[in-house]
């Protein structure tokens, strides 16, 4: 029996656990990485979004078994990126953030779609943002701060 | 791993889900949803052959691990179907789900597979045995009913390989980026010489499988518009008379005046 070999945030990991269970919950309970919020565990709202591969994906419908050989990125890994930065700065600017639940999620989606559309208009970011489910802020100041992003962070994305 | 396979052939693959009792994964958005205890999944990811769209005469091979954004990224694969498989839920989940695991799943409102229905597209499936190629119809025999062996793997989707000019998708549903469809409705329509050549009609309407009426359609094969017109009103209550919807999460009521006012609107747009 081989273990589960991924790059998290960077580094090198091995998982001996069973390869049914939910990435949410290993990256949380295992790694401790609790930016990565459980908000439905029925991939609908976004809160549990890390990237694999560079790609956005809801870690509750993820089991470990599949991330073998894959890099997984959480907020806490995103954090040290100049894109992270653009972001946050841009979010502070239209105080786009309020309890924070969704953020993790919403920014990593943010980063996901700039990565395919690095000037995205409105509906585009709404698109790349509609798995991300926000109780607080009613959205329009979260897109607003990814319009100005894309537009601060030029030649990032 | 403890508790899974990881494959990187098909052949591999194929032997252990002959070899042993195991769940096919694929993007695990559906599996995962479920939360099935107690089983060890057969992971496909790493199948880079399953992986793949290609084009040949007949047909656009699509293969079961095709991702949805992959497919809408491919200019191999045809319109109708980019309009369907692009309102599936949201990116994160676009960005995992499968057309294997649409198909795997036995679901009566999976989008991807009602293109498949009105398409005539077949399923192409594997076992140590060799191969069996399926109508699409008859792999989806009853809501979360397929016709799947214990040891075989769904392969990939043949869609016939057409211009598919003419045609309508709708989905009417609730929140966009999590609708599941209430009703969806596609149609393909094509003329030659003045007469109609193809009329296919296919629906989700929570009706326990997907519905479409080839003897109705066949009504309207060989006849001109006008022809067609004369007999609209006989083709719709025919329709009418067929659809037979039980309680869903939406009223039934509602799903078949949804679905009579999709096949209408199909018609006219078409000049019928
Ligand atoms: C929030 C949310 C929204 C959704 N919205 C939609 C929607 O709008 N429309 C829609 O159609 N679906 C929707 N779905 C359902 C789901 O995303 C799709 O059915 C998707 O295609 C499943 O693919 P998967 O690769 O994730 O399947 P998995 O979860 O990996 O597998 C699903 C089933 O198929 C079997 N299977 C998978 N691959 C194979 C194979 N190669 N051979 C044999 N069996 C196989 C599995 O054993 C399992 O039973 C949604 C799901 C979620 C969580
Ligand atoms: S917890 Fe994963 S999408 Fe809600
Ligand atoms: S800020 Fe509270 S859920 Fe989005």
């Amino acid at each position: 029996m081989y273990a589960i070999k991924f790059i998290l945030n960077g580094e090198q990991t091995e998982y001996t656990g069973n390869a049914g269970d939910r990435l949410l919950d290993v990256l949380r309970d295992t790694y401790s990485l609790k930016s990565v919020k459980c908000g439905c565990k029925e991939g609908e709202c976004g809160a549990c979004a890390v990237l694999i591969d560079n790609t956005l994906i809801n870690s509750c419908c993820v089991a470990m078994g599949a991330v073998d050989e894959k890099s997984i990125v959480t907020m806490e890994g995103f954090k040290k990126t100049p894109q992270f930065k653009v972001l946050s700065d841009a979010m502070a600017d239209f105080s786009a953030v309020q309890c924070g639940f969704c953020i993790p999620g919403m920014i990593l989606a943010s980063h996901a779609t700039l990565l395919l559309n690095p000037h995205p208009s409105e509906d585009e970011i709404r698109e790349g943002l509609s798995g991300n489910i926000c109780r607080c802020t009613g959205y329009n100041a979260i897109v607003k701060a990814v319009k100005k992003a894309s537009e601060e962070g030029d030649g990032l994305w | 791993m403890v508790g899974g396979y990881a494959p990187a052939t098909l052949e591999k693959a194929l032997r252990i889900r002959a070899e042993e009792t195991v769940v096919p994964y694929a993007g695990g958005t559906d599996l995962m949803v479920q939360n099935r205890k107690n089983v060890e999944y057969l992971f496909l990811n790493k199948i880079a052959e399953l992986k793949q769209i290609k084009v040949d005469k007949d047909y656009i091979h699509i293969g079961a691990l095709v991702t949805f954004t992959q497919a809408i990224n491919d200019d191999k694969v045809p319109q109708i179907m980019k309009d369907a498989i692009s309102k599936i839920a949201a990116p994160a989940i676009r960005n995992a789900g499968t057309f294997g695991g649409n198909l795997g799943n036995g679901s009566d409102k999976a989008d991807s597979v009602l293109i498949e229905f009105a398409v005539d597209a077949k399923v192409r499936l594997m076992s140590l045995k060799g191969e069996r190629i399926v109508n699409v119809e008859d792999f989806c025999i009853t809501r979360r009913k397929i016709d799947l062996k214990d040891d075989e793997l769904i392969v990939e989707v043949l869609l016939p390989n057409k211009p598919y000019k003419n045609y309508i998708y709708q989905k009417v549903g609730g929140r966009n980026s999590l609708a599941i469809s209430h009703v969806a409705f596609a149609g393909l329509f094509e003329e030659k010489d003045g007469k109609i050549q193809e009329f296919s009609a296919a629906f989700i309407a929570d009706a326990g499988r997907f519905l479409r009426f080839k003897d109705i359609e066949q009504t309207l094969i060989g006849k001109s518009k006008k022809e067609a017109k004369n007999l609209k009103d006989k083709v719709i209550k025919a329709y009418s008379d067929k659809i037979v919807l039980t309680a869903g999460r939406v009223s039934a009521e509602y799903r078949k005046t949804v679905s009579l006012n999709l096949l209408r609107d199909f018609l006219t747009w078409f000049g019928v």
